[in-house]
């Protein structure tokens, strides 16, 4: 199976698409376990598609590996943006409390040199909680927003909802779902390869 | 499960430590003698003063104290939480904390020392007569806390202590030990209903003898979060010990296939949250109210470790304790590799013993605590050396954790490697990070 040459994709993009016709989304396979789906994940995988995913109603163990999903950049971006939480609390502290540059920002904007209790302009001990507050401020927004981002959330519609079989998917099916735009794709073979994985059940979903 | 590991093997050959370790334990108990021997000797020939020896002796034996204690709390708080993934290594760490049915041997001198009236150079409070006579100031407020800073109650509180560990330290090793023989859950359900007032009496035990043996060092000082912070020395010390065994064990052919990743990867974590971050917290939020409050009976102590060669060793530490490791193992590769895991654990191991040294080794001048004489003392003491090179330092160390390695050894030979009959066993040989 693996030895087809895919058709060059703009062969089926090209053709005229008719707007009162339905466009397809991608074919979904039902399963009935975990160990089923991680099975599935793992040909579905080796058979070098690229748009595709499992659906599950729980995380299930080792199925990141049997898809062969990617570790995320996420972390990284977050301990830079961590890290640039702390930068800014010790500018905006030290500039605030223990200089008196002034610039212009919209209005002007001026340090104040602020003596408390006799410490040194400049305490950076004092300084530590803010910047330990906007790291952790910081690094939350980023893993938060860059979630949703990354996810492609919010997202308030997915053709998958217009199958009555997929609700299942939330309770207690599994699913493997192949997307119509991946150059591997194609309609009859991508069904029969995934009847070979002895699902529930194989369907075409509509966009 | 989906994906089994390659072969489970429950075999003796895999869990039972059995004649192999015969030879490390020779040679450490043949390094203990030897270094402890040289210790002992240099004191005894003049070399050095004896109350520096005993303190160097007090640092350490603190410092060995710590990773039984750690351990000890690794194994409540697994029946604390009736967590599943950490069966397979709980017989290392409870074999660790039964050791504290014999470390109280390491405070006898100590106790002796107090008892003949001879540790005022140690624990000034022992000694009023020469207190009020060096420095008449501190006398003075310690004079208020005589009620608890007594040697009767001072012995009756070391007593206790030493009780409440070698109790719970070999209860939770025989419990387990007669789960892994009759295989029921009577055992089981017995150390989780020992689990919590274990972690009150450990709570409270620690606090106070960090209180009795490091915070009474310099007896007109106080910190209420200090019973915090040694607990964050036990956990470093603790769970770097439990990774570095575990590892060891590994490395040598036993429990193959039975620890994985994912368990080293969760030990690592623990050991990042109370070694390197809990302990900068509580270490930073005990350093911020005294500064920030700046009242002289407060600072004189952060003082005596700012000036001379401390300051430096004050700065070493926050970042060898904190700040290099914590970016060293905050990816999830690190704690995955065991070469990577081995090199911080071992980092944080002796960082664990800087820290007691940091803690124990400063005396505070009297004369720092009074507006009188505080310049001239800073600028004596502002060329202070921290001593970190002393061989007594490095003999004692050696020594002494040879010792405990050395017994360790021993009781890992006559247990099984691996709580074999645990309920949760199954749970924690599939256990997965997500």
């Amino acid at each position: 199976m693996s030895t087809i040459t895919t058709k060059p994709e703009k062969t089926r993009v090209a053709r005229p698409s008719d707007p009162s016709k339905p466009k397809p989304y991608g074919l979904i396979a039902e399963f009935e376990t975990p160990a089923q789906i991680v099975k599935a994940a793992e040909r579905v995988r080796d058979e070098g598609y690229k748009w595709w995913d499992c659906c599950t109603p729980f995380p299930v163990h080792g199925l990141d590996k049997a898809m062969g999903i990617r570790q995320t950049i996420l972390p990284i971006i977050v301990f830079f943006m961590g890290l640039s939480g702390t930068c800014t609390a010790f500018i905006l502290q030290a500039f605030t409390n223990a200089s008196d540059w002034s610039f212009w920002a919209v209005v002007w904007v001026t340090g104040y040199p602020y003596l408390i209790s006799g410490k040194p302009l400049l305490s950076t001990p004092a300084f530590i909680p803010v910047m330990f507050e906007l790291t952790i401020l910081f690094s939350a927004l980023t893993t938060v927003g860059l979630m949703f981002a990354f996810n492609g959330l919010p997202q308030l519609y997915h053709p998958l909802f217009r199958s009555k079989r997929f609700r299942r998917a939330s309770d207690d099916r599994f699913f493997v779902v192949i997307e119509a735009r991946d150059p591997r794709y194609f309609r009859s073979r991508t069904a029969e390869f995934l009847k070979s994985l002895d699902p529930v059940a194989v369907e075409e979903v509509q966009d | 499960m989906i994906h089994a590991p390659a072969t489970i093997s429950l075999d003796a050959r895999n869990i039972e430590l059995g004649a192999t370790g015969q030879l490390a334990r020779r040679v450490c108990f043949v390094v203990a003698f030897v270094c402890l021997l040289a210790a002992i000797l240099l004191p005894v020939t003049g070399v050095m003063k004896w109350p520096l020896f005993w303190r160097c002796w007090l640092q350490n034996w603190i410092f060995v104290l710590q990773i039984p204690l750690g351990a000890l709390f690794f194994v409540f708080i697994q029946h604390l939480t009736k967590a599943g993934w950490s069966t397979v290594i709980r017989r290392p760490a409870e074999v660790l904390a039964s050791n504290l049915n014999w470390l109280w041997i390491g405070f006898i001198p100590i106790a002796v020392l107090v008892l003949t009236g001879s540790a005022g150079k140690l624990l000034p409070w022992s000694d009023m007569a020469m207190l009020f006579e060096e420095a008449p100031a501190e006398a003075h407020l310690v004079e208020g806390k005589l009620a608890y800073l007594n040697v009767p109650f001072f012995m009756i509180r070391a007593v206790c202590y030493f009780a409440i560990w070698a109790f719970l330290g070999t209860w939770f090793l025989r419990a387990s030990i007669r789960q892994g023989r009759d295989g029921g859950l009577a055992s089981t359900r017995a150390m989780q209903k020992m689990a919590p007032p274990a972690a009150i009496l450990f709570g409270l035990s620690i606090t106070f003898a960090a209180f009795d043996w490091i915070m009474s060092l310099s007896p007109g000082w106080f910190s209420t979060m200090f019973g915090v912070y040694f607990f964050c020395g036990t956990a470093t010390c603790g769970f770097s010990t439990i990774i570095i065994v575990c590892l060891l064990l590994q490395r040598n052919g036993y429990l193959v296939n039975l620890i994985s990743r994912e368990h080293y990867q969760d030990m690592g974590k623990f050991l990042f949250a109370f070694g390197m971050i809990f302990w900068a917290y509580i270490g930073f939020s005990q350093y911020m109210l005294i500064w920030y409050a700046n009242i002289p009976e407060e600072t004189g102590w952060f003082l005596a470790r700012q000036l001379g060669d401390w300051g430096w060793l004050s700065i070493w530490l926050l970042f060898g304790h904190f700040c290099i490791p914590f970016v060293f193992l905050i990816s999830k590769h690190p704690k995955r590799d065991w070469k990577t895991l081995m090199l911080a654990a071992g980092w944080m191991l002796f960082f664990g013993w800087l820290d007691v040294y940091w803690l124990v080794m400063p005396t505070i001048p009297h004369d720092l605590a009074s507006f009188a004489t505080y310049d001239a003392a800073a600028e004596a003491y502002a060329s202070e050396k921290a001593g970190l090179l002393r061989p007594v330092n490095w003999l004692l160390m050696v020594g002494m954790l040879s010792l405990f390695a050395a017994v360790t050894i021993g009781r890992l030979r006559s247990h099984p490697l691996l709580c074999r009959k645990d309920p949760w066993l199954n749970n924690s040989l599939h256990f997965e990070n997500y």
